[in-house]
């Protein structure tokens, strides 16, 4: 059974067994405009949560996948960096222990950049272990085939 | 005539004031009854809850356990949430709440630490409030607590057919099914909810156990290591050892 979550002009099928949450930080500055960050695992979320998952990360197991997708403001959508249109996918070969936001042992990670609808975004997977690398690589391009990003 | 008009005006007065005394009379029975659901309007009146405590386990025999349902909602930080509650290997304890009800104030306050609560390690804690529409958010922005998941759902209060606040469910996520539910009047009658679940989960969830014990290893149902016979289990542990001694030959010959 697959779980529509949306906000922010999001929405995300979701598998069963799967979470998630759509949220938009609180501004800390009145300059300061937020945008949407996503926080996709097949795994309990806890709620203290850095936006690339520094408190998530370490209470992964082997078979846990993490996802994060992170807006970035439309003047980012011009960069080089974000040149890569629409959501991509993600392969064995993109995943390694030095893509870490916060290395661990036996975790690998992976990062995208994308640019779909004129929003920029930041593709980040966090993989408990290599050896159910390639069931979490087929479940991650699953949810990432359920994404619409809305203008 | 002045007497006669002084007359009905009397009998009219003691009307209305016996009107007046059951119109209040029967406003204060509503309060309370709402009160005791919980959508009481004056939290600082407290009311003896008359269901506390009336915490369950259901019966394992029965067959009477309910299906579990996942959590979609609004969160309190302009977000959205799914909280996966079937197929979650772990067991998840829903603690349906209001923002106003006396009773559930002390719930509040007790997940403010979640440290303390004392929860089993394969139990998750997660508050479910009612949509903004029938809530106020800033009042349970007030009081609830930020190392807790907190879920507005209404539609989950009639999934769960909450009778009011507070109300505690506990599921069985891998069964997908709810283990046991109730109310009471304080954090220690919720624990006693647990312990009986845990006492019955010991002595008829062996498969269980087993169950979630191979999903933390990433072990499905329907995994093909699950379905080996005893000669490909030797075969491959031949294998390893042959690999080894092989191994230990070409070192040996290198030095």
């Amino acid at each position: 059974m697959v779980t529509t979550l949306s906000a922010h002009g999001l929405a995300i099928g979701l598998p069963a067994g799967w979470e998630g949450r759509i949220q938009r930080r609180v501004a800390t500055a009145a300059a300061e405009q937020t945008r949407a960050v996503v926080h996709l695992a097949n795994f309990a979320l806890p709620e203290e949560r850095d936006d690339f998952g520094g408190e998530v990360t370490p209470t992964m197991r082997s078979p846990d996948v993490l996802v994060v997708l992170f807006e970035y403001g439309p003047e980012s959508a011009a960069k080089p960096l974000f040149a890569a249109p629409g959501l991509p996918r993600v392969t064995a070969a993109l995943f390694g222990s030095k893509r870490l936001q916060r290395p661990l042992p036996g975790q690998l990670g992976c990062q995208q950049f994308f640019t779909t609808n004129g929003r920029p975004f930041c593709l980040y997977v966090v993989a408990g272990s290599r050896a159910h690398l390639a069931r979490i690589i087929a479940d991650v391009n699953t949810v990432l085939a359920g994404v619409t990003v809305g203008p | 005539m002045t007497t006669a008009v002084l007359v009905v005006e009397s009998v009219v007065l003691v009307l209305l004031t016996v009107l007046v005394a059951g119109l209040l009379r029967s406003h204060a029975e509503i309060l309370r009854r709402l009160h005791a659901l919980g959508a009481g309007l004056d939290p600082d009146v407290p009311l003896p809850d008359p269901r506390a405590p009336t915490i369950e386990l259901l019966p394992t025999a029965s067959g009477a356990f309910a299906d579990a349902v996942d959590l979609d909602g609004a969160g309190l930080r302009d977000d959205a949430l799914h909280v996966a509650v079937v197929g979650a290997r772990h067991r998840t304890l829903l603690a349906f709440l209001s923002s106003g009800c006396l009773t559930c104030q002390g719930f509040w306050d007790a997940f403010r630490d979640p440290r303390h609560l004392d929860l089993p390690d394969d139990v998750r804690l997660v508050v479910v409030a009612k949509d903004a529409g029938d809530e106020s958010i800033s009042a349970l922005r007030a009081v609830a607590p930020s190392g807790v998941a907190v879920v507005l759902s209404s539609a989950a209060w009639t999934d769960y057919h909450v009778p009011g606040s507070p109300y505690f469910v506990l599921v069985d996520g891998i069964a997908g099914h709810v283990r046991g539910e109730g109310t009471g009047a304080s954090w220690e009658q919720v624990k006693n909810l647990l312990r009986q679940a845990g006492d019955d989960a010991d002595d008829d969830g062996r498969e269980v156990r087993i169950d979630r014990e191979l999903l933390s290893h990433g072990i499905a149902p329907g995994d093909p290591s699950l379905y080996r016979t005893a000669d490909q289990i030797a075969d491959q542990i031949a294998g390893q050892i042959a690999g080894q001694i092989t191994g230990q030959m070409v070192e040996d010959a290198r030095t």
